[in-house]
């Protein structure tokens, strides 16, 4: 730059390059104050929005002394807010809770549980899907986006918990924060739409087992030690189905 | 030869004449207003064109980073622009002249969104969602504002083009 003003101005070195200087510090302050603008856009734009984050890790800790047997008040919840029709051919209907009745073949104890998707950290349904339709979101749970999935049903082998349905039918009326449709496979979404929104928001079994009073389910942060499910766990103990696969489970049974 | 020539004069006018009616009478289609609010969330040309990156964009953000309450959600449009019938009942956006129909049916694009996600408005949440939708520079996303940028700057391109 300098030896360009030189070039030009010949002998009148100290004013031309006096001139660059400016243009240069003009041309700084510019360049500050567009970093400045960019730098307050994207702290906006980070207060604006937030993603899941593997600070947190949902879960659910069904205590099975207090689900009861005749009980179905979780899979009506369900139903009820991701608009899943129960009366649809018990072959082909969706079903993202089962209750599971037991019975110890050795000691006669029974007992009852709801099995959904188990929002396992290493999920087999995520490893083996062609598209990764399949996926864990960073705070654990295991979604399926339907805008990828073919369809396959390469999931619903994989997974030992039996957790996903596949829609064979065109499906109508459903709900707005619940888009489902036929050719897709889906499973308990922990109601991501619920606990987006709002931090204290329960999926909706949690919500319905407790109306129920029997408050069997405690949906929380397995990340947080103060958090209800991790004190639970804490102090009474959690096991997970098919513990010798080494999945870990987002989903944690009390007395199985 | 100047009889071929004359009639070939009279025909070519009248042919014309023919065909010329059905692009006199296309203005477009007949789309209807929103039911509520006066102000999308982007300006108009924008959403006509770019409706499906910015929706699109959202999509992935929401169902894969778990970001919501964004402005291009398609449960947004839904509950501005779907029509009420005469007795106050929500009638589906994809149904015959409705929003999205009317547009794509002259455009000749199928939709598929609605197979999937619901046609008619949230209960209730009109006015709650509508808050949530003003367009805040701040609310969108970089992916966004690009999509935005990239029209206007296409869209001056053409235009520019079209003066020369």
């Amino acid at each position: 730059m300098t030896t360009s003003v030189n070039n030009n101005s010949g002998g009148d070195q100290p004013q031309g390059s006096g001139n660059a200087q400016l243009a240069r510090r003009r041309f700084l302050q510019k360049l500050g104050l567009m970093g400045a603008v960019a730098a307050s856009y994207t702290l906006l734009e980070v207060q604006a929005k937030t993603a899941a984050s593997s600070d947190k890790r949902w879960g659910l800790f069904i205590d099975t002394s207090k689900c009861s047997s005749g009980c179905d008040a979780c899979v009506r919840g369900c139903n009820e807010e991701h608009g899943i029709d129960a009366g649809k051919d018990e072959h082909t209907r969706a079903q993202w809770i089962r209750k599971i009745d037991l019975t110890d073949n050795l000691t006669g104890a029974e007992s009852s549980v709801p099995v959904m998707c188990q929002h396992c950290d290493s999920a087999p349904c995520v490893d083996v899907c062609p598209t990764g339709a399949s996926f864990k979101r960073a705070d654990g749970v295991v979604l399926v986006n339907k805008h990828t999935c073919i369809g396959c049903r390469y999931c619903m082998m994989a997974c030992p918990y039996k957790a996903r349905s596949f829609i064979h039918e065109n499906l109508t009326d459903q709900k707005p924060s619940a888009p489902r449709g036929k050719g897709t496979v889906e499973s308990c979404t922990l109601c991501v739409h619920r606990i987006d929104s709002d931090q204290n928001q329960q999926p909706a079994c949690a919500v319905s087992c407790t109306d129920e009073a029997h408050s069997a389910i405690v949906f929380g942060d397995l990340n947080d030690p103060d958090s209800d499910i991790s004190k639970k766990l804490k102090t009474v103990g959690g096991s997970q189905i098919r513990a010798d696969l080494s999945l870990n489970t987002g989903v944690r049974y009390h007395g199985l | 030869m100047s009889l071929r020539l004359n009639l070939a004069l009279l025909i070519l006018p009248a042919a014309l004449l023919l065909v010329m009616p059905g692009y006199a009478d296309d203005n477009g289609p007949v789309i209807p207003p929103a039911t509520y609010g006066d102000q999308c969330v982007a300006d108009t040309d924008i959403m006509r064109k770019e409706h499906m990156s910015l929706l699109n964009h959202q999509r992935d953000e929401t169902v894969i980073e778990g970001i919501r309450g964004e402005p291009f959600s398609l449960v947004s449009c839904v509950n501005c622009h779907a029509q009420n019938d005469n007795g106050g009942q929500p009638i589906r956006i994809d149904a015959k002249g409705q929003f999205c129909e009317s547009c794509h049916t002259y455009a000749a694009v199928k939709i598929d969104c609605f197979t999937c996600h619901a046609a008619l408005p949230e209960e209730n949440a009109v006015i709650g969602s509508l808050q949530n939708n003003l367009p805040v520079a701040s609310t969108y996303s970089n992916k966004q504002l690009l999509v935005m940028q990239s029209h206007k700057v296409a869209h001056k391109a053409s235009h520019d083009y079209q003066r020369k």
